[in-house]
């Protein structure tokens, strides 16, 4: 299991990242859309701080990866995908680490914004983005949150569908890769 | 002689009227304040009451005949987080539907040997009546003054935030109020 990435597999490290990070972005849209229904008790707040914590750590792991991301080669596309079809995938790959940056940063601009309270889980206070409260940019703070999720799952669908799609129509490796990090008849 | 008759009694019911008078100052609300400072998830914030009324009679050479009286409006509370004030304001908390003022009167004000001086009163907050001490620290400057006031309230005492929302570790226990008032001299 090699850390870095071959011409036929995802390194250990990249498919590590990929599937933690997915886990916590599920996690946390569930956490989300379910804590702005809750009413005004205890519980709510701490469900608050829970996924305000979880979100600063999905973009302290986006940026890691990255970071890693750029110092390493991708995986050859499987031979002979159409060329809109592989600008499809790049550009939707492009667009969910865009978008997994600007959903917490857009979060915790909006909590700045609403002078709201900002711990990781209660261990390491976090600097507020706004320098206070600041009631002009909160809404469209908040709304960009809101509207950024939402094209995060309009992206999703597409990426996660086309794995599938691979998977079980094409029956290629771009999904096996992703999981174990070998293609088939790889000796990645 | 009845012109002096007469200027004798004036003097005489001066005499006699001034010690009566302990100063009395106006308050300069534009450069005023009512802050305190607690905590909300362990992190610190400030909040003020931005309508109050003060009565300052206060002599420093005449403490016997000092007295305050504070009246505040409760529902000017800011702490520069909407959802925090209507929060606060809701029945958990101040309640300020059914206890829109609260009140502080001194009862007796002393002096330590250091000079430092307290003073004792009663504070009514949300229909309760309790003892607070607030230091008190005093400036004149001709026929203005500063009156700075520091008081802890232990806010679980006046029912503020009881029941669910006691844990201290979501919101502090004691809140630290500090008055910060200009005074003018009242001309009679
Ligand atoms: C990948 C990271 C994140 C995702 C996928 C995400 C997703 C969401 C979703 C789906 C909602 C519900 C929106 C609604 O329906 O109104 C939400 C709300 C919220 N998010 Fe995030 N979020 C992320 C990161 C963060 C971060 C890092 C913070 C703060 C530091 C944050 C702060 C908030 C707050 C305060 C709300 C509540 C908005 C309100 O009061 O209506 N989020 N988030």
């Amino acid at each position: 299991m090699p850390l870095r990435s071959t011409d036929t597999g995802w390194g250990a490290l990249v498919r590590a990242f990929h599937w933690a990070i997915a886990l916590l972005i599920v996690l946390q849209a569930v956490l989300g859309l379910t804590m702005v229904q809750l009413g005004v008790t205890p519980e709510k707040v701490r469900v608050f701080a829970l996924h305000k914590s979880i979100g600063l750590g999905i973009l302290a792991l986006v940026l890691l990866r990255i970071a890693w991301r750029l110092s390493e080669r991708r995986p050859a596309d499987p031979a002979g995908t159409p060329r809109w079809q592989r600008r499809a995938a790049h550009l939707a790959q492009l667009a969910l680490y865009v978008l997994m940056v600007a959903i917490p940063l857009s979060g915790w601009w909006f909590n700045s914004a609403a002078n709201a309270p900002l711990t990781w889980f209660g261990m390491l206070q976090v600097p507020s983005l706004t320098g206070g409260y600041d009631p002009l940019w909160k809404p469209r703070a908040l709304l960009v949150h809101q509207s950024l999720f939402w094209l995060l799952v309009a992206v999703l669908s597409v990426h996660v569908g086309a794995a599938l799609w691979h998977h079980f129509k094409q029956r290629d490796d771009v999904l096996r890769r992703m999981l174990s990090g070998k293609s088939r008849g790889g000796g990645g | 002689m009845k012109a002096w008759i007469a200027s004798f009694a004036v003097c005489a019911l001066a005499l006699v009227a001034a010690p009566a008078l302990a100063r009395a100052w106006q308050v300069d609300s534009a450069h005023s304040t009512l802050t305190f400072t607690n905590t909300y998830q362990a992190v610190a914030y400030t909040g003020q009451f931005r309508t109050f009324t003060a009565s300052i009679d206060y002599d420093p050479a005449d403490l016997a005949k000092a007295k305050f009286d504070v009246s505040v409006d409760i529902t000017s509370l800011d702490t520069q987080n909407s959802e925090r004030d209507s929060t606060a304001l809701g029945a958990d908390f101040f309640d300020a539907a059914k206890f829109p003022k609260a009140r502080f009167v001194t009862t007796a004000f002393r002096q330590a040997a250091n000079g430092d001086v307290t003073a004792a009163g009663v504070l009514t907050l949300r229909g309760v009546s309790k003892p607070v001490v607030l230091t008190v620290e005093f400036v004149p400057h001709g026929d203005a003054a500063t009156l700075d006031v520091t008081a802890h309230v232990k806010r679980l005492d006046f029912g503020i935030g009881s029941g669910q929302w006691s844990d201290p570790a979501m919101i502090g226990a004691d809140v630290a109020v500090h008055g910060h008032l200009t005074l003018d001299a009242m001309q009679h």
